[in-house]
């Protein structure tokens, strides 16, 4: 039975981990923009030369 | 937020008075709104506040140099316990950006939190048999789970509570973070007696489905807030100016001024009202649906008014200025949109009120069940009281109306129909007849050939040849009718203008005339074929030869494009079509016949057109006047709605309740259904509102639901709300 205390205690240590993982991800802004970031591969770029020329 | 930041926003201002809409964080029900418009009002010189809690905005009015400034507005909403955030620009962005994430955060911990503290907390539901310590030890590991959910992910809840408990009186958030200290105290205190139920699953699941719907409530509302912020931001920042020596340099598109020579490169957007310059001799090809609504591309030519906000097609294009981004079209639709969006309908304060009530019933009726559960048995006291205290959706009340008629705002606007006032949607709906204003409205400026009347033989084809001839080279405006018939083949000779008369001339060689009757008939008569004519001259256009008057042709104003599909498509909606013109009985006879109106009321006066609307609509008919917006303000006023069509800056001051941006009629049918859609989305929302409180309440209070699953049907009930409203809205 001992091993429980253990299990329960590396749980928690889990889900600390799991808390830290998830609030470093949205603050490094991964879920700002679900739905833009998948076509962005097929805009044109040229627009700012575009502007100078 | 500084209050310079909401300067640079666009505003009606009028003289002396003042005007600004700004959008608020931490709002979620009209007991904030009602609040905000209390504190706002306690501050002198305030002429009118309006505080929208689907949309999160509020819009003040004031009067200006006075003791009162944007400032002194800002911190009352500030003290109040909300924060003002601007609507769009960058910082708006940031600050979406902001409450988006953390309220991502706040779900994401109440989800592994509710998840884990449920795996640890179940081995105290008796099934497996454990030893007194392990039990203590998943006690402590469930509230060791739980404080951070309650205290991070829930503090919205306690914050919000605290907020309307301070200005005295009782929201949606109440309940809830009564019924979260309920349950966590009392687990907390028998974590550490070591004895004892604890309900700290239950804690995580309030916190997680609860905010669950939060979340999703604002995805919803900062949608919604795109759809005038898409509008907005299409202008592009950064635009290419020519110097008077013919360089370019870049500038903001605030520092454009009339005058100014502008570079739209192919692919971009044309950032303030412009022209093109008669001296370029340019051509441009744009979109303007963002402007317009209207999808199809419009060529635009030297002396051709460009919008702002349109996209260039074509190439590079040379514009002239001709007002400054703030004055521009696609300004004053933004500002019409806001401060649409920014009042509360009368639908949606009556239903906040009633919150408002709903709550204090609440709370007595989890007294009471507290009362009764306790003679009955005292361990059930607790679930049945926290269900009652979940289950119970003020929430999706106060939601019902304003999620409906904000997703149909912007649903017209993108058709180009802008709802101007936030209970013309409602008022939309009911219209069972319209009137319509002839000159202006049915028909536009100019003239047309309306019917052909052959007097002699000869065949249409050939008589509007002739006279198409004889006009080819005229500049009077009836020329234009007649230009789509011209025939080169035809040579003309000798051709004299009679100002106010007609046109003569000969036609390979044969004379015609082309006028009024007597004069067109002064041919035959020198050739002695016909008599004078001593008769009242008509509208009409008379061909005359040397055979006699061959032919006349009825001329009037042509219809606007898309009249005949809208009275059809009025007709099929059931509502009636009634003309008020000031125009002569003939010509409006004419549009009447052509589109099939049997009510025309001709020569009337605005005094008569004013009158006939109040004797319409005192016959039980709710009126829809469409007029040009030009000088029909009383008789729109008068209407139960009305619409003018308007482009410019112009329809920023108009009266009206609907503007019609690209003067396209057909959409008035799509508007009126599009209004009856949202009302029938209204009444299904009450209703499931309704149902749903009237059915949840009573089981909770007779401990049939758990206060978990009460908390999921509370949040669900709420969303079905919102996303009953969101299919009016469409895809873009």
């Amino acid at each position: 039975m001992s091993i429980s205390y253990l299990l329960v205690f590396l749980g928690l240590g889990v889900f600390g981990f799991a808390i830290w993982a998830l609030f470093w991800a949205v603050d490094s802004g991964q879920y700002d923009d679900l739905e833009n970031q998948g076509a962005a591969i097929l805009e044109d770029t040229q627009a700012e030369s575009e502007l100078d020329r | 937020m500084n209050a310079s930041a909401l300067h640079a926003r666009w505003s009606l201002d009028s003289g002396d008075h003042e005007h600004v809409i700004f959008a608020v964080e931490g709002m979620h029900c009209a007991g904030c709104a009602r609040t905000i418009e209390k504190a706002v009002n306690a501050l002198p010189e305030i002429e009118g506040v309006r505080v929208n809690a689907a949309t999160a905005r509020v819009c003040v009015d004031w009067r200006g140099k006075g003791s009162t400034g944007l400032e002194q507005i800002l911190g009352a909403v500030m003290k109040a316990g909300f924060k003002p955030m601007p609507l769009a620009g960058d910082a708006a962005a940031s600050e979406y950006q902001k409450e988006r994430r953390t309220a991502l955060k706040r779900v994401g911990l109440a989800s592994l939190g509710m998840m884990q503290a449920m795996m640890y907390l179940s081995a105290l539901y008796g099934v497996t048999d454990i030893d007194a310590h392990m039990a203590q030890l998943m006690r402590i590991a469930g509230m060791v789970i739980v404080t951070p959910v309650l205290f991070y992910s829930g503090a919205p809840f306690f914050a919000g509570a605290w907020r309307d408990l301070r200005n005295r009186r009782l929201g949606m958030d109440v309940p809830v973070a009564l019924a979260l200290t309920l349950a966590f105290i009392p687990s907390v205190i028998n974590t550490f007696r070591a004895e004892g139920e604890v309900y700290f699953d239950s804690v995580g699941m309030f916190v997680f489905f609860l905010s669950a719907g939060r979340f999703v409530e604002m995805l919803v509302r900062h949608r919604g807030l795109s759809s005038t912020e898409a509008l907005a931001r299409s202008l592009p920042s950064q635009v290419i100016r020519l110097t008077t020596d013919g360089s370019r340099e870049k500038v903001t598109a605030a520092d454009i001024s009339p005058g100014d020579r502008i570079v739209v490169p192919k692919g971009g957007v044309v950032p303030v009202d412009a022209v093109i310059p008669r001296d370029t001799f340019a051509r441009g090809r744009l979109d303007e649906s963002l402007v317009t609504g209207e999808s199809a591309a419009v060529e635009r030519g030297a002396g051709d008014r460009v919008f702002g906000g349109s996209l260039n097609l074509g190439d590079a294009l040379t514009l002239e200025a001709t007002a400054p981004a703030s004055r521009s079209t696609l300004a004053s639709m933004v500002a019409l949109l806001e401060r649409a969006q920014g009042e509360r309908p009368r639908l949606a304060r009556a239903a906040d009120r009633a919150a408002s009530w709903f709550v204090a019933v609440i709370l007595v009726l989890a007294t009471l069940t507290a009362v009764l559960w306790w003679q009955h048995d005292p361990a059930r006291v607790l679930p049945a009281v926290l269900a009652v205290l979940v289950v119970s959706c003020p929430c999706a009340l106060s939601l019902a109306t304003p999620a409906a008629l904000a997703a149909i705002t912007a649903r017209l606007a993108r058709w180009g129909v802008l709802v101007t006032r936030a209970d013309a949607v409602e008022r939309l709906a009911a219209v069972d007849l319209v009137v319509f204003d002839k000159t202006g409205t049915l028909t536009s400026g100019g003239a047309s050939i309306n019917a052909v009347n052959l007097l002699n033989g000869l065949g249409r084809e050939e008589v509007l040849r002739i006279a198409a001839a004889l006009e080819r080279s005229s500049a009077h405006p009836l020329a234009a009718a007649f230009a789509a018939h011209d025939d080169v083949a035809l040579g003309t000779e000798q051709v004299r203008e009679f100002a106010g008369e007609g046109i003569e001339g000969a036609v390979n060689g044969a004379p015609w005339r082309l006028g009024r009757r007597s004069f067109a008939a002064g041919i035959a008569v020198t050739h002695k074929v016909l008599p004078l004519f001593r008769e009242a001259e008509t509208d009409s256009v008379y061909l005359c030869g040397t055979q006699g008057i061959v032919a006349s042709f009825d001329i009037g104003a042509p219809l606007r494009p898309g009249t005949r599909e809208a009275v059809d498509a009025l007709r099929a909606l059931g509502v009636q079509t009634v003309i008020a013109s000031g125009d002569s009985d003939r010509a409006t006879q004419a549009v009447a016949r052509l589109l099939g109106i049997r009510r025309a009321h001709s020569r009337l006066t605005p005094d008569d057109k004013l009158w006939l609307v109040k004797e319409l609509r005192s016959g039980r008919h709710h009126v829809f006047m469409v007029g040009d917006g030009i000088n029909d303000g009383p008789v729109l006023a008068a209407a139960d709605v009305s619409c003018a069509m308007g482009q410019g800056s112009a329809i920023a001051q108009s009266a009206a309740d609907v503007l019609l941006v690209n003067e396209n009629l057909a959409l008035l049918p799509r508007a009126i259904a599009g209004a009856r859609a949202a009302m029938r989305v209204v009444r299904q929302n009450l209703g499931w509102s309704l149902a749903y409180n009237f059915v949840g309440v009573p089981l909770a209070a007779l401990g049939l639901i758990s206060p978990w699953v009460a908390a999921l049907g509370m949040s669900l009930s709420s969303l079905g709300v919102v996303l009953n409203a969101r299919r009016l809205s469409g895809r873009a």
